[in-house]
């Protein structure tokens, strides 16, 4: 272990610089097929001003970027211990007081009066629309992925096909589908919400019932299998979805009692009261769930399903509820998006989109409530921000570049995700000082 | 219903063959990908979801490398051989290098720290979107076809189904790779390392395997099959930034369902998975392919919840 | 805990910070001299996710008719434009468009790009009095019932090209068995059911077919699909094809036919005029038996020094950029109308229905063709059909219907 390359101070400052050339290259101009390279020189060749001195190639930039990196990063090593004690000794006495109950339960009640005082703050038309279509309809989405994987410990890459079964039994009730409603009768979308909400929790025990019995990595590709299904029926099936068109004359939600009468129109806003509502709903619906007899029954089929057994649970009941719940709410976002768009189309519910949905979930902190909402929340308003108001040298089809980025150093960060539940924060703990062992990843002996 | 089925097989016994030829071929490619799969499943007990691509940078790889040579050239005979070997190689070196980097950046600090399994399915898919958004970039965001490297015409029948060369090439070159692996990962040192990481990593590690050397070397050999293959794959389906997503998912699929972890499980269920898809065309519209063949996967798994051969990679390969 | 939160924040500080620096290369924007009025001419299509690359096209396009604009027409009024990236989803669609729709310089629209965003985002605009113009949508609902439509396209309905292709295979060519394609999507399974339905009243026996778009291009089928395609196809012993759908699953198809020994006629719709075919399809594949088909003018693409600016804007060659030509005279008819019921002093309010109403009168000659509406939205018809065929990698007019 003696050759230089491998000391670590050699290591560190390679690794800046790598770290910085990549930064370099996704920062530059694009290649193209005839020059594949032109996008990689430029990157490098680049003449740019060298911090407002003179003009010099992009490279000479980095490296001082990448030399700054690397005295941050060897600081952080050598002095690293005192700045974390003094930072722990400020911050113990905020944390102690954050963890009492009555702080969290008023702490929450803060946040859903702020939540709902937002569209009076929020002026910005893109805002408005996008706070319910990609915020809020995500939030629901990540909670019912959060119970299904947080905390059922079920890995599921086709969480878009209960929220793909909302929005079409929402067009089919409204009678905007070319498959009839029931009875002819077309109703007002505020009576598909339990009709929705009852046909994804059918659909969870559906396809929960035969492939529940897989484990692990099997289930998950079985669920893939499923979601993608879903979503070549919905694109096939002409003469029942509507086909690749989709349809497009779902009504918006209206009340007519007596004398009163209104019609929801294209204002996000009331969409975004609704939506807010159920999110609270599902929130205490999910943390009373979390702590009750099946809560307490799916953590332990999560830590291990051979001894929950043997305790006398019956994993396959309780992990078919945890399907059934969970696709409760993404049917009920289902119904939001098809309603406020008044149009569905399959082009939506792809793999990608249940990917995405899991990526919110584990960034927020799996198995955590407030984690899931603001995985979400944070991830969301990150990519709208970036696609409504894109700064300055950002090239907006780069996008997936960054995000890609962030999720690859938050993760080598901070594994847990942003606000871990209290017994996954335990079970990491227990893993990292050597007791127990995390999910069985082979972790090897690097130093 | 019964004319549904009586018309529908009296189509397969007219195509199978034929359907069947082409299925093998897709299989082959999928057999090559879905060992990449299996062996870091094997080692590490997660899915590599960045394998996806690996195989993209193969494929970009060894179009660069093809078009470099070639220029416009019409190559036959001796030169459409040593071409296809540099293809092979080519696309087989840059899966390896991209195998190792992913390994290097979005595993090891993650192992290090202990992560939880979800994190690295994260940190991969957070790899993926950055490598193929990056090779979409830099490369442009086009399908790009290989120029002619062989002349494809019929090479024999069987059956009265014509094989065309570009069949015969996809096999000859997946047969000889998939022995040399299986050679390799049964009989040098390094395979009975990886072997013995996969059987149980702690006594390996006490009894002086280098773990850590272990799965660098099993993502090179995932990678360098994995962009082998994708070259195989770009021959007919060229090149794009995108490339890699549905090989890569049909080829996990096939993994499980040849039991992943096993290798021998990952070529039967690529050739399985390869073949249903290409006969389900006979019975139903296009669309369905994919029902068919997870319908296909749904009904393994329910009689064989491990997959076929649904043992671990240090036993049976 | 806290120890890594501390970290986690310092790192994703400094990365955020170091971005921040990074030097700035963005699009190009022109800026004239003061005291006019500013106009923004709004864009909306996919400029992120998997069809990114069709936006981009466009977006360019757009920029380029709006500096030309700007720089050699001696205009009262000067011109931006504002894209919104729609990701071509039907549920972004809609947020985007109620941002232009407040948008308040902006005058009309170009776009949006995909049949389901126009769907979703249409009744804002419509309610904005706002003239959407589409250089790509073409399904055939978004142009049908209103009268002085607000959206409108510079691209052709496809029953008549279906109806001229199902005539050219079965009469020209002689094809007594076709085999129909299409990719599942709204364009391509239209147009292959028109040619399916022509094709069988002209006497010949049709087998349709439906294979999803691949993952390679957008969708998430498998590219090995067409394998499977190909050979069920030479099986069949039809003697052309047809197929509904965009170059680049065309590309991949034709790539199959070739490695399953296919040695018919092949021929597909303007989704599938790309030059982009020529680069994304082997020399062997494309040997002289496939054909590509295109209602008047649609086959156009920037050229000359109009080309040359594009490339030089966007870092793409104009030859291949789908749309790029439907884009730029999409924004120059909007300029053009534009400067017709532009006074000074005008509000945005009132220009924004003058401009629906000038564009319906408007005959413009673009680069695509002669240009004008019906009431509808759609383009008035055109009754030629332009044919041409892959030749030694080029792509040959061989005449029209």
């Amino acid at each position: 272990m003696s050759r230089w390359w491998r000391r670590p101070s050699v290591v560190r400052l390679a690794s800046s610089v790598s770290v910085m050339a990549a930064v370099e290259l996704v920062t530059g101009p694009p290649g193209s097929n005839a020059a594949p390279m032109a996008g990689v020189s430029g990157s490098f060749a680049e003449k740019v001003s060298f911090f407002g001195l003179f003009a010099s190639p992009r490279w000479s930039v980095f490296l001082v970027y990448a030399l700054v990196l690397y005295g941050v990063w060897s600081l952080w090593l050598h002095r690293g211990r005192q700045i974390r004690n003094a930072a722990s000794v400020v911050l113990a006495r905020p944390r102690n007081i954050a963890q009492r109950g009555t702080i969290r339960w008023s702490a929450a009640v803060v946040l859903v009066v702020v939540a709902a005082l937002l569209p009076h703050f929020v002026s910005d038309p893109f805002w408005q629309t996008a706070m319910v279509e990609q915020i809020a309809v995500y939030v629901l989405l990540a909670l019912g992925l959060n119970v299904v994987v947080g905390f059922a410990g079920l890995l599921d890459l086709g969480f878009v096909a209960f929220y793909a079964v909302g929005a079409y039994a929402t067009a089919w009730v409204t009678g905007a589908l070319p498959l009839p409603p029931l009875f002819g009768v077309h109703l007002n979308p505020f009576f598909a919400i339990p009709i929705a909400i009852a046909l994804a929790m059918l659909a969870g025990v559906l396809l929960g019932t035969p492939t529940l019995r897989l484990r692990g990595d099997y289930l998950a590709i079985v669920t893939l299998g499923f979601g993608e299904i879903i979503f070549l029926f919905a694109n096939n099936l002409n003469g029942i979805t509507g086909g690749s068109a989709g349809t497009g004359q779902i009504p918006h939600f209206s009340i007519h009692l007596a004398s009163i009468k209104y019609v929801w129109g294209l204002a996000p806003v009331p969409y975004y009261y609704l939506t807010l509502a159920f999110v609270v709903l599902f929130v205490i619906a999910f943390s009373l769930l979390e702590h009750s007899r099946i809560g307490r029954a799916w953590t332990a089929i999560r830590e291990d399903e051979v001894a929950a057994e043997s305790l006398g649970i019956n994993p396959l009941k309780f992990k078919v509820m945890a399907f059934a719940i969970g696709a409760a709410s993404a049917g009920f976002a289902g119904v939001v998006t098809a309603a406020q768009t008044n149009f569905v189309n399959p082009s939506v519910f792809t793999l990608y989109f249940s990917i995405n949905i899991l990526v919110l979930v584990i960034f927020g902190g799996m198995g955590s409530i407030s984690g899931a909402v603001l995985g979400a929340i944070v991830i969301q308003t990150v990519s709208m921000y970036l696609i409504h108001t894109p700064p300055a040298g950002y090239q907006p089809q780069d996008l997936y570049i960054y995000l890609g980025a962030l999720l690859i150093v938050m993760m080598i960060f901070r594994p847990s995700g942003l606000l871990p539940s209290k017994r996954r924060r335990r079970e990491i703990g227990l893993a990292e000082a050597g007791e127990g062992h995390m999910d069985e990843v082979l972790t090897g002996d690097t130093p | 219903m019964i004319n549904y089925f009586t018309s529908h097989f009296d189509t397969l016994r007219l195509e199978f063959w034929p359907l069947l030829v082409g299925g093998l071929a897709s299989g082959f490619i999928y057999a090559m990908v879905a060992i990449g799969y299996t062996l870091v499943y094997g080692v590490l007990r997660l899915i590599n979801f960045a394998h996806s691509e690996i195989f993209m940078s193969g494929g970009f790889a060894s179009y660069f490398v093809i078009r470099a040579v070639i220029g416009t050239s019409q190559p036959s005979g001796l030169e459409s051989i040593l071409l296809i070997g540099l293809g092979v190689v080519s696309g087989g070196a840059a899966g390896a290098l991209v195998a190792v980097l992913v390994e290097r950046v979005a595993y090891r600090p993650l192992r290090r720290r202990k992560a939880p399994a979800l994190a690295y399915l994260i940190s991969a898919i957070g790899a993926s979107y950055f490598l193929f958004n990056l090779a979409g970039k830099e490369f442009g965001r086009y399908l790009y076809a290989y120029p002619t490297i062989f002349v494809n015409h019929p090479v024999f029948t069987i059956f009265g189904a014509g094989v065309q060369m570009y069949y015969v090439v996809v096999a000859i070159a997946g047969v000889i790779m998939l022995i040399t692996l299986d050679r390799v990962v049964a009989k040098s040192k390094l395979g009975r390392s990886v072997r013995a990481v996969a059987q149980d990593a702690e006594t390996a590690s006490l009894m002086g395997v280098n773990i850590d050397r272990t799965i660098v070397v099993t993502f090179l050999i995932g990678g360098a099959l994995g962009g082998a293959a994708a070259f195989l794959y770009g021959i007919t389906s060229g090149v794009i930034y995108t490339m890699g997503f549905t090989p890569a998912l049909k080829a996990f699929t096939a993994a499980v369902l040849g039991g992943i972890g096993n290798i021998r499980g990952a070529v039967l269920g690529g050739l399985l998975l390869g073949v249903v898809e290409s006969l389900s065309v006979a019975f139903v519209q296009g669309s369905y392919i994919d029902v068919a063949a997870f319908t296909v996967l749904v009904l393994v798994l329910l009689f064989r919840p491990t997959g076929i051969l649904g043992e671990r990679l240090g036993r049976s390969a | 805990m806290k120890l890594r939160l501390s970290k986690t924040v310092a790192g994703v500080a400094s990365s955020a910070l170091l971005l921040m620096t990074v030097p700035a290369i963005g699009l190009a924007s022109a800026s004239g001299a003061a005291a006019k009025p500013t106009f923004t001419i709004g864009y909306e299509g996919p400029l992120t996710g998997s069809n990114a690359q069709l936006g981009l096209n466009m977006v360019f396009a757009v920029q380029l008719a709006i500096n030309n604009a700007n720089k050699t027409h001696a205009l009262p009024f000067n011109l931006k434009l504002a894209s919104y990236d729609d990701q071509g989803s039907p549920t972004l669609s809609p947020a985007q468009a109620s941002s232009a729709v407040h948008n308040k310089t902006l005058v009309a629209i170009v776009g949006p790009a995909f049949s389901g965003a126009t769907r979703a985002a249409e009744p804002y605009y419509s309610a904005a009095h706002i003239a959407t113009v589409s250089p790509s949508a073409t399904a055939a609902a978004l142009a049908t019932g209103k009268k002085n439509n607000n959206f409108m396209r510079v691209v052709a309905g496809d029953d008549v090209q279906g109806a001229a292709d199902a005539k050219f295979l079965v009469k020209t060519k002689s094809v007594k068995s076709l085999y129909v394609i299409d990719d599942g999507s709204f364009y391509g399974a239209g147009l292959a059911a028109v040619v399916a339905q022509e094709a069988k009243s002209l006497g010949a026996s049709v087998t349709p077919n439906s294979y999803p778009e691949s993952g390679s291009c957008g969708g998430t089928a498998s590219a090995s699909e067409y394998t499977a395609a190909a050979t069920q196809i030479v099986a069949s012993g039809a003697t052309g094809l047809f197929y509904g759908g965009y170059y680049c699953d065309f590309g991949l198809l034709l790539g199959a036919l070739n490695s399953a020994g296919y040695k018919g006629v092949v021929m597909s719709g303007d989704g599938s005029l790309s030059p982009a075919l020529i680069t994304g399809t082997s020399p062997a594949s494309a040997a002289n038996n496939v054909y590509l088909s295109v209602a008047g003018g649609g086959s156009a693409n920037l050229t000359g020094k109009l080309a040359t600016a594009y490339r030089a804007l966007s870092h793409f060659p104009a030859n291949n950029a789908t749309y790029a030509a439907q884009s730029y005279d999409a924004t120059n008819m909007i300029i053009a109308a534009l400067k017709k019921v532009y006074k000074a002093k005008i509000s945005v309010a009132k220009l924004r229905p003058a401009i629906i109403t000038a564009l319906h009168k408007l005959v413009y000659h673009g680069v695509t063709g002669k240009l004008s509406f019906q009431s509808n939205g759609d383009l008035n018809a055109k009754t030629i059909v332009d044919f041409s065929q892959v030749q030694n990698g080029q792509i040959v007019s061989v005449g029209h219907s």
